[in-house]
């Protein structure tokens, strides 16, 4: 047991740090927690993801055919420590990288692939992923928006929703339903849509926490050649499996921090913990203390999935417990933060304007909802890991046209 | 990286496993309870497998193993409520270093060695002093070692054999050992948790199989998610459980400026998580397992017990916000 990096693992990450050193003006860098607007910065974010790519940081596991390094999931993960310990933002191109990009590349067409994969990584095009509908979030598989055959073309209508990125998104792969009369998993397509096409509106949505990173999405008479399907008509369940087990493995792997960092949270204690009351730093030190905890079992935790990563493995069923632990982690650390503020702690932000406390304690609700919510997260544990039975369920086999009755 | 256990310590798990397995029926910690036998495999079959010397140095008649090869058989132990712990073996071994010939009997049971919390002239009931002979236990600041009158209450879990103990006889080991004494303890808190992972696994895994066979309202109730989420909860629980005992159990021996606070959040995140565990275990039973003849107030009792033993939580998150804030995380 040790948390060195093996000697490979060193090399490429000295690698990725005299990189992203070499390039350090070209790249844009925030401060730790500072909310990054992906329409108001979109083009420094793009020119930074571009730069990244053309260094080989951009889709390292891919295969060289399309554009990636060949390399592992390990080495994946170390540009991603790297990059936030340089302070880089979030990739803007990541739900095209961590989930559009592996769906063409497994589902895709030759001529998709070499049309789409390298301008992806290069953010010459930003990708967004449609699949939750206002009457299909968890029960994804109920969704409504249909696409229609017309000659060599589908013609597609309905609405998309909670769609990161799609206001400033070039495409995005769309699950769409093309057979009403086949049960709700069988009748479904998946295509890639071009979100400059006529008839597409994107209108953003702003969150309870104040930024507007999603949107929702309309579809009317959209047209989409029948060369844009990814998989076989009637196969879209499969080709979104896909995309779906690729989010997990994006989302609450190696040892990342989901929320805040214990570290974030330390140094904001060292700050304001001598300003409270004698008795208000007692109860404070127990909150800190139990978020920190929380914290620190979440990445140790993830620090195993990492091993399993660098021996070869993928990450099972039980990665969804990364998530939850590292939700249940987020939510203690901000209301330690937030409660760290003392009388200020009920305004939102403080004398100085700093609101990076307020605005993580009102994302958390987010987090237990997206990618999973912790609900579903919990399910998948208990049937597929403690092998408890689902719950039955009426609307499997029937037409989904019939509204889920026999 | 490589955050997982050798193949040497997953043989070790695998070995301390069948062990224990076949040598503690849940029905000894009940005789214990009921004042009708002793904690089971007892000291001398744990000193006879080599488990009371994992961590004594192989000079003294040890293995000279690591904490980490002990918590992984302690982890085992804690599965079946066996006694005495390892806690004791390990907190001892650590405070015996400068001692060989004691912790030469230790390893061999040759002594049956506690150790006291709190005043050497009236202990705090202190784990597994009830069926023990010398005592070491912290004098003005010196360790000490000496014979002693023992008061043992009325067990709410016998397997921890608690006790009070009155230090008649006290020769010193070790002039100014503060140090050594918190180290010591630091190490028994890891060892702790990990016996209560242990129990909180083997908890989890008796909610889960009845929850499998029950049937009520025409299907078996862990197919209803208000049952089954809580036991994805006492499982994640004890999933991340593991990932700081094994990395409290690591700094003990590899990096000593992590360990105070590893185990301090290990100690009280195995309560928490034991505590969890053994309260769903109950819950999911329903009547039957608030019987006095269902096991799961067995391990219900351990983690009632455990989570005060060593320090509670409170003392542990408080320990780790004031170690964090002065630099121990970097």
């Amino acid at each position: 047991m040790d948390f060195d990096d093996t000697p490979e693992e060193a090399s490429f990450r000295a690698h990725v740090r005299s990189v992203l050193q070499e390039h350090a003006s070209e790249l844009l860098h925030v401060a730790p927690g500072e909310p990054v607007d992906a329409r108001s910065r979109e083009a420094e974010l793009r020119d930074t993801q571009r730069v990244l790519a053309e260094a080989g940081l951009v889709g390292v596991p891919w295969p060289r055919e399309y554009g990636g390094q060949g390399g592992t999931l390990v080495q994946q993960a170390i540009v991603g420590q790297e990059l936030g310990r340089a302070r880089v933002p979030t990739l803007i191109n990541h739900i095209g990288i961590g989930m559009c990009g592996p769906t063409v590349i497994a589902h895709g067409s030759d001529d998709q692939r070499s049309r789409y994969l390298a301008r992806l990584l290069r953010a010459d095009d930003v990708w967004c992923q449609l699949f939750s509908e206002p009457g299909s979030g968890s029960d994804l598989a109920a969704l409504r928006t249909s696409a229609v055959r017309d000659g060599e073309d589908w013609v597609v209508n309905g609405q998309k929703v909670w769609t990161t990125l799609a206001h400033v998104a070039d495409y995005g792969i769309l699950l769409t339903r093309t057979d009403p009369e086949r049960p709700k998993h069988a009748g479904l397509t998946m295509f890639v849509v071009d979100m400059h096409a006529p008839g597409v509106t994107v209108r953003p949505l702003r969150q309870m926490s104040g930024g507007a990173d999603f949107n929702e999405v309309f579809f009317d008479d959209v047209r989409i050649p029948d060369s844009e399907r990814l998989g076989e008509p009637g196969e879209g369940w499969r080709v979104a499996l896909t995309t779906l087990m690729n989010e997990r493995v994006a989302i609450g792997g190696a040892g990342s921090d989901i929320g805040p960092s214990p570290e974030s949270l330390t140094a904001h204690a060292r700050d304001r913990l001598p300003a409270l009351a004698p008795e208000q730093q007692v109860l404070a030190r127990q909150a800190v203390g139990r978020a920190l905890v929380a914290s620190l079992a979440a990445r140790y935790t993830g620090y195993r999935r990492f091993t399993t990563l660098s021996q070869g493995g993928l990450p099972g069923p039980e990665a969804s417990a990364g998530k939850l632990g590292g939700t249940a982690a987020a939510r203690l650390v901000a209301d330690a933060g937030v409660r760290l503020l003392g009388d200020e702690a009920v305004l939102g932000a403080t004398a100085d304007g700093d609101d990076s406390w307020q605005r993580a304690q009102a994302y958390v609700p987010g987090i237990a909802i997206a990618g999973g919510t912790d609900q579903v997260l919990r399910n998948i544990l208990g049937e597929r890991v403690l092998g408890l039975p689902p719950e039955p369920r009426t609307d499997k086999s029937a037409p989904f046209s019939s509204g889920g009755r026999r | 990286m490589n955050f997982d256990l050798s193949d040497d310590q997953r043989d070790a798990a695998a070995g301390a496993r069948e062990f224990f397995t076949g040598s503690v029926p849940l029905s000894a910690a009940r005789a214990a309870l009921e004042g009708d036998g002793v904690p089971a495999p007892g000291r001398k079959a744990l000193a006879d497998i080599g488990f009371l010397g994992i961590t004594v140095p192989e000079s003294a008649g040890g293995a000279g193993g690591s904490v980490l090869d002990l918590a992984v058989v302690a982890e085992q132990a804690g599965a079946v409520l066996a006694g005495p712990s390892l806690v004791t073996a390990a907190r001892a071994a650590v405070l015996l270093e400068g001692a060989p010939d004691l912790a030469a009997q230790l390893a061999d049971g040759s002594a049956a060695i506690a150790v006291l919390d709190g005043p050497v002239t009236g202990s705090a009931p202190s784990l597994d002093a009830a069926d023990a002979t010398l005592f070491l236990g912290l004098d003005g600041g010196a360790l000490v070692v000496g014979e002693g009158e023992v008061t043992p209450g009325r067990p709410m879990d016998a397997t921890r054999g608690l006790a009070s103990v009155r230090m008649t006889s006290r020769r010193v080991l070790t002039e100014d050992a503060g140090e050594l004494w918190a180290r010591a303890r630091q190490v028994g808190a890891v060892v702790m948790a990990a016996e209560d992972l242990g129990a909180a696994d083997r908890a989890v895994l008796m909610g889960v199989d009845y929850a499998q066979q029950r049937q009520a309202f025409g299907r078996v109730i862990g197919s209803y998610q208000a049952v089954k989420h809580m036991l994805v909860d006492a499982w994640v629980g004890v999933d991340q459980l593991r990932s700081l005992v094994w990395w409290a159990a690591w700094a003990a021996d590899d990096s000593p400026a992590e360990l105070p606070l590893a185990a301090a959040a290990a100690k009280a995140y195995g309560a928490e998580v034991a505590e969890r565990a053994t309260e769903t275990v109950v819950q999911v039973h329903g009547g039957i397992g608030f019987t006095w003849e269902h096991d799961a107030h067995l391990y219900w009792r351990r983690a009632k017990v455990d989570r005060l033993l060593l320090g509670d939580a409170a003392e542990h998150l408080d320990a780790v916000a004031r170690l964090a804030v002065a630099g121990a995380l970097g």
